[in-house]
């Protein structure tokens, strides 16, 4: 018997979830769920350190039975593409914490239950072996988020948390119909890795891509099933919107790599090009609907949209340096998006204004402040140096590689990067003091600099020596490609 | 009949014969007890249905035909019967307390609420379309008098009277089907009939009087185009008996469905094509309906057509498979339907009604965990896992696409989507509203149970289901 530490990972946030519900003092719920956290990050580190780079197989696997009459099984297990996943929700996880310490003040205690609660369900999204399990952790998550959103978001989150919950809802169903089939397909079995070895024909893989396709399109999202998450990212409070953007995009793209790919890799093949254009049409049309925007927070989720677009295009480029770089790219998006969205929160909770007009020469008010916005703006827009960088160029070579168009349409969208994050960053940092926020701004404090601090150390970290974050990946990528192309195809 | 036949016979409906008997006993207890002792009626009625439970458990051993055919007690009867045993029991806690508020606590409540019983559990055994019609009549007339119970409410004599009239005419309707049947078959036992008409294309009048069975069964589910009862009912009858209504006669009816459309007969007829244009348009007119109503009764009448349609939808499927799934999607049902009516009956007192959804604003604020409750009940309503309505749901739609119908299980779950949003809008009600005012709620002890048990139902079917889904794959008839 192996100790299940994975399964210590996934639950440790509930069980924090269950002891948060029993205390009556806010502080007392603050630090228990920050204590929660930071341990649940703690053993993720102790997992990484133990973590075999040199393999493709599911480690820390373990399986229990959970209802045997329909193959069901609770199976958990990571290889080079989750483990960077969990990490990575591990990290925000206790980052959200802070960045909730002040923001919110009434139903503390509610709503650190629903954050820890959506911090297992994510972690076990990412740790799934069993498809059932996955789609369980899956759904179940629109439960507290869209507690999240329509409890403690801004004015219009009512609607917001519709849109969310039902665009989602929508999107998993069809999903989940596609998943039952895969079952009875697949000799009925929900284990993920037996039904990546099927070899389904062709016309049962198309109509499975497809379906697929709808529920993680939604979450990723793509053009154009992503208006849910403009209204869902500004009215979310500041650690609904850095898990939305750090976390939960990034679900859509697992999806692909777990289960597109590997187990429809003919589809893929076919319908790479389809996807290809779907993710340039995101990154230009996200860009230009940036540029366009006076909100600081809209401003950043439509950023989200055209680097996730970036994500899919990596994916589906189908070949190596595509994928590393799609996979690294979604990692960065979640240390550098929801840094800034975390930025945004903290301006936010000292003008209570997100409107870029308001802002000016922030500069001089808040030196700390601007400095790490710049480094995360710059990040961002992907300055050579900077994580985003690295992933930018392996995609865009990956992508020139399988289609020259697109590359080129990309490379318009970095462009458009540069223009609205550059502008956003003049309007609000440099040039004259607004003369209504001018006295009112107090520099980051020392809790502020500790969510901070890891997330500039994660984005120089990337940024300037990225390779053991590729060494993670690189194994299952290798394997993933072997799959997609058929044995022997990997490039 | 010899002595011996007799006695089997006598045996195998033994949970039958105590619960009339106790109804019975009850009934002329319950005029020597004197006013404001109504807490002995409720456990005495719990007290019937325990035997009965106790009998009926320990006579699930084997399969006991009796009556000459007309009657069976085998694991599928049994399991029908230990669901329509919760849902009455748990239907006397919640009825304590709100029948004093309504002031309508009189003996002849219980007593008829363990008449409907009774005539559940004949349902369930029922192989003879003689012995269907009499549980469906003792069934239904106990729940006619039921809904009227509030003599004062010109809504619920509106109720029951349009139930009793509707209710008549479906009756009437069935039993023209049965007598065609019989005209043609010469029989009336499900089996008699099956064997009757193998084989030869089938003859247009015994397709006739399949519609009509259909016609008639499918009115108890409330199923379109037969439902223009429930949203009045529902809403007419005391919340207790609406609560009752949708999960234990509802269940009956079910069972009797099972049956008769596994049937060969009724399989051999196509008929399955009737009821899977009836499963998609009920679903399709709950869903939508409910999109727009102001009266959580009204609400939960119509989503209680949506589940109706939903667990048609597994009927349709068949097998083993289709026939486990509507008896594991019933009994989930059971617990969070019942949950979610608990928690109207507890809004209920004083001048506060708790029918209308607005009143229910900001609950969240001043009663966590009972919001915590309802918004358990709700998404697992909703079929959002890890709650057991989810699980009922995907065993429906595995059913339903092992035997090949794909469309209509995205028909099923793109409707239940539709569903979804008058769900998580009570949701948003009850967490995302300011209070308008202070709850002042009828919590008893006993509906403080009832709420526990189907809360642990709902979320613990939902997380272990696999104990659950055995049960019912064993109970299933024929193998």
């Amino acid at each position: 018997m192996v100790f299940p530490l994975l399964s210590l990972i996934v639950f440790m946030p509930a069980a924090g979830a269950a002891v948060v519900m029993f205390l009556r003092n806010d502080d007392a719920v603050r630090w228990t769920a920050l204590g929660v956290t930071v341990l649940d990050f703690a053993l993720c580190i102790v997992m990484l350190a133990g973590f075999d780079t040199t393999t493709h197989e599911m480690q820390f696997t373990e399986t229990r039975p959970w209802v045997p009459a329909l193959g069901i099984t609770y199976a958990l297990g990571i290889d080079g593409i989750s483990a960077l996943f969990v990490f990575l929700t591990a990290l925000l996880g206790w980052i959200c914490v802070l960045a909730s310490w002040v923001a919110i003040d009434r139903k503390v205690k509610e709503f650190m239950v629903s954050l820890l609660a959506m911090q297992a369900l994510m972690l076990g999204v990412f740790c799934a072996l069993d498809l059932f399990l996955f789609y369980v952790f899956w759904e179940a998550m629109l439960i507290p988020m869209y507690v999240i959103i329509g409890v403690w978001g801004g004015d219009g989150r009512v609607y917001a948390a519709f849109k969310f919950f039902l665009y989602t809802l929508a999107g998993s169903l069809l999903f989940l119909i596609g998943v039952i089939v895969l079952y009875l397909h697949g000799g009925e079995t929900f284990d993920i890795l037996a039904l990546t070895a099927q070899d389904l024909p062709f016309r049962v893989q198309s109509w499975l891509f497809f379906a697929f396709l709808i529920a993680f399109a939604v979450k990723v999202p793509m053009v154009p099933v992503h208006t849910w998450l403009p209204d869902a990212h500004v009215q979310a409070p500041t650690a609904g919107s850095i898990i939305l953007a750090g976390v939960l995009l990034k679900m859509g793209a697992y999806g692909f790599l777990r289960f597109s790919l590997p187990m429809l890799p003919e589809a893929s093949v076919h319908y790479s090009t389809l996807m290809l254009a779907l993710s340039a049409l995101a990154i230009v049309y996200g860009g230009l609907l940036a540029l366009a925007q006076d909100d600081l927070k809209k401003l950043v989720a439509y950023s989200s949209i055209s680097h996730m677009g970036f994500v899919t295009l990596g994916i589906f480029t189908l070949n190596l340096r595509g994928l590393e770089g799609g996979i690294l790219q979604m990692f960065n998006h979640g240390v550098t998006t929801g840094a800034l969205f975390l930025f945004v929160g903290l301006i936010y909770e000292r003008t209570h204004t997100r409107s870029i007009a308001d802002y000016g020469g922030l500069m001089k008010a808040a030196p700390v402040y601007t400095g790490f916005l710049a480094l995360f703006t710059l990040s961002s827009m992907a300055l050579p140096g900077t994580n985003s960088f690295v992933g930018e160029l392996l995609v865009l070579s990956g992508a020139f590689a399988a289609n020259l168009a697109v590359g080129a349409a990309a490379v318009l969208g970095a462009l458009l990067g540069a223009a609205y994050l550059l502008g956003m960053y003049r309007k609000v940092a440099l040039g004259p003091a607004s003369v209504d926020l001018r006295f009112k701004i107090r520099d980051v404090n020392a809790r502020e600099l500790v969510a901070i601090v890891p997330l500039a150390v994660f984005v120089l970290w990337v940024g300037l020596y990225p390779k053991p974050f590729l060494d993670i990946i690189d194994a299952s990528m290798r394997h993933l490609l072997a799959q997609v192309h058929g044995d022997g195809g990997a490039q | 009949m010899t002595a011996a036949a007799l006695f089997q016979s006598i045996l195998a409906s033994l949970p039958e014969i105590v619960v009339v008997a106790g109804a019975c006993i009850l009934l002329i207890l319950g005029q020597l007890v004197r006013k404001g002792q109504g807490h002995f009626l409720v456990w005495a009625s719990v007290a019937v249905v325990l035997i009965a439970g106790l009998a009926t458990l320990m006579l699930a051993g084997e399969v006991r035909p009796a009556y000459t055919g007309m009657f069976i007690a085998d694991p599928f009867a049994v399991f029908f019967k230990v669901l329509f045993y919760l849902a009455t029991v748990l239907t006397f806690l919640l009825s304590r307390k709100y029948t004093e508020i309504e002031k309508i606590g009189s003996s002849e409540y219980y007593v008829l609420l363990l008449f409907a019983l009774s005539g559940m559990m004949i349902l369930a055994s029922a192989t003879d379309l003689l012995s269907i019609y009499v549980g469906l009549e003792l069934m239904a007339l106990s729940t006619y008098v039921l809904t009227g119970f509030l003599r004062q409410q010109r809504r619920s004599n509106e109720a029951s009277l349009k139930y009793v009239i509707l209710g008549g005419v479906s009756t009437g309707i069935f039993l023209y089907g049965v007598s065609l049947v019989y005209g043609l078959t010469g029989t009336t036992q499900l089996d008699g009939m099956a064997a009757a008409v193998t084989g030869d294309p089938l003859d247009p009048g015994l397709l006739l009087a399949v519609v009509f069975i259909v016609a008639g069964l499918v009115f108890k589910v409330g199923a379109v185009p037969f439902h223009m009862w429930v949203p009045d009912v529902y809403e007419g009858a005391p919340t207790t008996i609406t609560a009752f209504m949708s999960v234990g006669p509802k269940a009956a009816a079910f069972a009797v469905i099972l049956r008769v459309f596994l049937n060969p007969l009724v399989a051999a007829s196509d008929a399955w094509i009737i009821v899977a244009v009836i499963a998609v348009v009920t679903m399709a007119l709950g869903s939508f309906v409910a999109l727009v109503q102001d009266n959580f009764k009204r609400l939960l009448a119509y989503s209680s057509i949506a589940h109706a349609g939903f667990a048609m939808f597994g009927v349709v499927a068949g097998g083993a498979d289709g026939i486990a799934s509507v008896m594991l999607y019933l009994l989930i049902y059971a617990f969070m339907n019942l949950g979610i009516f608990g928690t109207v009956i507890m809004m209920r007192n004083g001048d506060f009604s708790g029918e209308v959804i607005e009143e229910y604003a900001g609950f969240a604020k001043s009663h966590p965990g009972l919001a915590l409750l309802m918004l358990l009940y709700l998404f697992s309503l909703a079929g959002i896992p890890p709650t057991a309505g989810f699980f009922a749901k995907f065993y429906v739609l595995v059913a339903l696409i092992e035997r090949g119908f794909v469309i209509l299980a995205v028909i099923a779950v793109l409707l239940s989507a539709v569903a979804a949003y008058f769900y998580i809008r009570i949701v948003m009600v009850i967490y995302m509203r300011e209070p308008e005012r202070a709850f002042d709620l009828a919590l008893s002890p006993s509906v403080r149970a009832t709420l526990a048990l189907t809360a642990a139902g709902t979320i613990g079917i939902g997380l272990f289901p696999a104990w659950f889904l055995r049960l019912a794959q064993s109970s299933v008839f024929g193998g």
